[in-house]
């Protein structure tokens, strides 16, 4: 059980770097939506501000701040747009810089595409990466297809109708970052 | 096992996770457990303030 006055931290991960993105309203309603809850606390990382080098990957090139942030995280939401039938390269060079950092801590994907599929091709490949990184999927998905048409030119959203999947996929999400917050610090391997 | 003790709040942490990691470089392909295939990263937690640590675990014998 989480114990009173520890807020759970929820960061949502912009998993794009490309000019342009519209992810960015995306992982920007993520935000919104979970900071309106209580015990949880959480922010933007936006991987386009990651200093990360490309002439090396993997832990070797582990950022102190991004490091510290996984680490203090209970759940992470991946924003993750589809780019030719896959996730971003650089999400991935960002996600391998970390291990230890995710281990038994709860995940939760949203896909976003400017086709009609909200990503899910992306989605897909990147499941069992966040699996082999420790990390657990929860079941629920938010897909943002046509992402171009969802948001208006100030980024506020004009589907209402995502906000009931977004709750739904935020109610997962928790339980399983509480239900593996309490697992991580009680439940002993044996 | 020698335990984990945190080093805020001075208690033990719990061992809840053992992950398979691969070597990064030949330097460590020597600590490979010849039976897993990998080396074994321990995982804790502190029960009191959540702060996570890990350390790599001694190589298994074989029989």
């Amino acid at each position: 059980m989480t114990e009173p006055g520890r807020a759970l931290f929820v960061p949502v991960l912009l998993g794009t770097v490309r000019q342009g993105r519209m992810s960015l309203p995306v992982a920007r309603l993520l935000v919104s939506e979970l900071s309106r809850r209580p015990g949880i606390q959480t922010e933007l990382i936006d991987i386009a501000r990651l200093p990360l080098p490309i002439d090396d990957a993997g832990q070797a090139i582990k950022d102190p701040t991004f490091s510290a942030q996984m680490s203090r995280a209970d759940a992470l939401v991946v924003v993750s747009p589809e780019y030719n039938h896959g996730y971003s390269g650089l999400l991935k060079h960002a996600l391998d810089t970390c291990l230890k950092e995710y281990i038994h801590k709860a995940v939760g994907v949203v896909g976003v595409s400017a086709g009609p599929y909200g990503g899910t091709r992306g989605i897909q490949d990147l499941l069992p990466v966040l699996r082999e990184l420790g990390l657990v999927a929860i079941f629920w998905d938010v897909n943002f297809s046509a992402v171009q048409s969802v948001f208006d030119e100030a980024g506020a959203l004009r589907d209402q109708a995502y906000l009931p999947r977004i709750d739904k996929f935020l109610k997962e999400l928790v339980w399983m970052a509480r239900t593996l917050r309490h697992g991580r610090e009680s439940v002993a391997l044996e | 096992m020698t335990a984990m003790i945190c080093p805020t709040c001075g208690i033990e942490m719990n061992h809840h996770a053992e992950k398979l990691v691969l070597p990064s470089g030949p330097d460590e392909a020597s600590s490979v457990d010849p039976v897993l295939g990998g080396m074994i990263e321990e995982l804790y937690t502190c029960p009191r303030c959540g702060s996570g640590a890990s350390r790599r675990a001694e190589p298994t014998r074989g029989e």
